[in-house]
């Protein structure tokens, strides 16, 4: 009943969302992750899912396990996620924007900068 | 066992997790070559899968395809030949044992109708020794039904509801739900999966669920056993569903090249079409679309809609 797509496994989207949530600060570097069980109850998946996204996350240095406390957050976990995802919007995102922008006839010029109030 | 037995092993369960259930065999159900026939017609054959402890399997299939004949052979209301232990007992000699640690709900689920609700609770509270009837007020006050409704004044899906509620009361190792959503709304429904999450997934307790409203529950399921015609052509977990089965969305253009490499089915997905593989399909095919993760549901068409073919392609899957 949750908004998933079918591009990747349900566990990759998770970690993804689980990840733009880190990247923002929630929870904190140093702070502990919420419960297997939390996360199925509140995305309505299997825990078995939950666990290999959480998984994935600790595979790529953001979580760490605290023995008989659960998951944490690691410190310097979100310097690592803006990296990996600077990299990532330069090396996929940005090739298909630029197409675009060059479709659209579109330069800096036209490009604003400020957020607009 | 005595009822006092029963309440030290519920105990126990919840202090200790892992030392508990199932502690002589990593099974909860072991199946072997089951088979029922109901006259010429072969309900199941030569069935075999195992349940561990801590899963929710779904169970699909057509109707007619053996769902229902597997769950009622699992509570011992019929007989198969072939070798079936259920919570380490015989289910049709030790029925009465098995029933004070698994539960049961028929598709065909009928209460009472002279009853009222609140009867059924003191019922079920003298006739089962694992029953809650404090769990089962606090469930039912989640509904719109109450206490001093009686059944026959109550809907189909408000008597679906008090069944659940029944059921859910029960602390019982091993759960076999047949179609337990029919005849619920959709807010229904949903209450019904958060239990399952919340309340039912503990590690310890498996849930065997048969239901036609796949899509919804697909997220909320660790494994899924598919029958056709009495035979089983898929046991496995989710994950490994994910690993073996690759989705491939193409364009029209690519069609004929994707179906010279033999998919196990080509169906419609949005803005164009897909095909599914047993195993990745090589590269240069691989490369004529992009990887989609293929919904149960199209893999259930693509395992039960040319029975001769998958008989044999999928005899070596399940063994």
């Amino acid at each position: 009943m949750q908004d998933w797509h079918d591009r990747q496994p349900i566990y990759q989207q998770l970690a993804d969302r689980l990840a733009a949530q880190l990247l923002d600060g929630d929870p904190p570097e140093g702070q502990a992750m919420p419960s297997v069980r939390t996360l199925a109850s509140q995305y309505l998946l299997n825990p078995l899912t939950v666990n290999r996204a959480l998984q994935a996350l600790g595979d790529e240095g953001l979580l760490e396990s605290r023995r008989g406390l659960g998951l944490y957050v690691t410190p310097g976990a979100r310097e690592r996620l803006r990296r990996s995802e600077r990299q990532r919007f330069l090396q996929d995102e940005w090739p298909v924007l630029r197409a675009r922008l060059r479709r659209l006839g579109l330069g800096p010029a036209q490009l604003e900068w400020e957020d607009a109030k | 066992m005595s009822t006092l037995d029963a309440t030290q092993e519920r105990r126990t369960d919840h202090e200790s997790p892992a030392s508990s259930a199932g502690a002589s065999s990593p099974w909860l159900v072991k199946a072997q070559n089951l088979t029922v026939r109901y006259g010429r017609k072969l309900a199941l054959d030569d069935v075999s899968f195992t349940l561990p402890p801590g899963r929710v399997v779904g169970l699909l299939g057509h109707n007619g395809a053996g769902k229902t004949t597997l769950m009622r052979a699992l509570v011992g209301l019929a007989r198969p030949q072939g070798q079936l232990s259920v919570l380490g007992r015989h289910p049709v000699a030790e029925r009465v044992a098995l029933l004070t640690e698994a539960c049961y709900i028929a598709d065909v689920a009928t209460l009472p109708r002279w009853a009222r609700v609140s009867e059924l609770i003191t019922l079920m509270q003298g006739l089962h020794p694992r029953f809650s009837a404090e769990r089962a007020r606090a469930l039912l006050r989640r509904t719109s039904v109450s206490p001093g409704d009686k059944v026959k004044a109550l809907s189909k899906g408000m008597v679906a509801q008090v069944h659940l509620a029944l059921v859910a009361s029960i602390d019982a190792r091993l759960m076999i739900l047949d179609e337990p959503t029919l005849g619920l709304d959709v807010l229904s429904r949903k209450s019904f999966y958060e239990m399952l999450i919340d309340e039912w997934c503990d590690g310890q307790r498996t849930v065997l669920i048969s239901t036609h409203q796949v899509e919804e529950i697909e997220n909320l399921l660790s494994d899924v056993l598919m029958l056709n015609e009495g035979r089983l052509v898929l046991q496995a977990s989710l994950e490994d569903v994910d690993r073996r089965f690759v989705a491939l969305s193409h364009d029209a253009d690519a069609a004929a090249r994707i179906a010279a490499a033999h998919p196990l089915l080509r169906y419609r997905v949005q803005g164009g079409s897909a095909a599914l593989f047993d195993g990745p399909p090589p590269d240069d095919v691989l490369a004529l679309g992009r990887r989609v993760r293929p919904s149960l549901v199209d893999l259930f068409v693509a395992l039960t809609r040319t029975p001769e073919m998958n008989r044999t392609q999928f005899d070596e899957v399940t063994r």
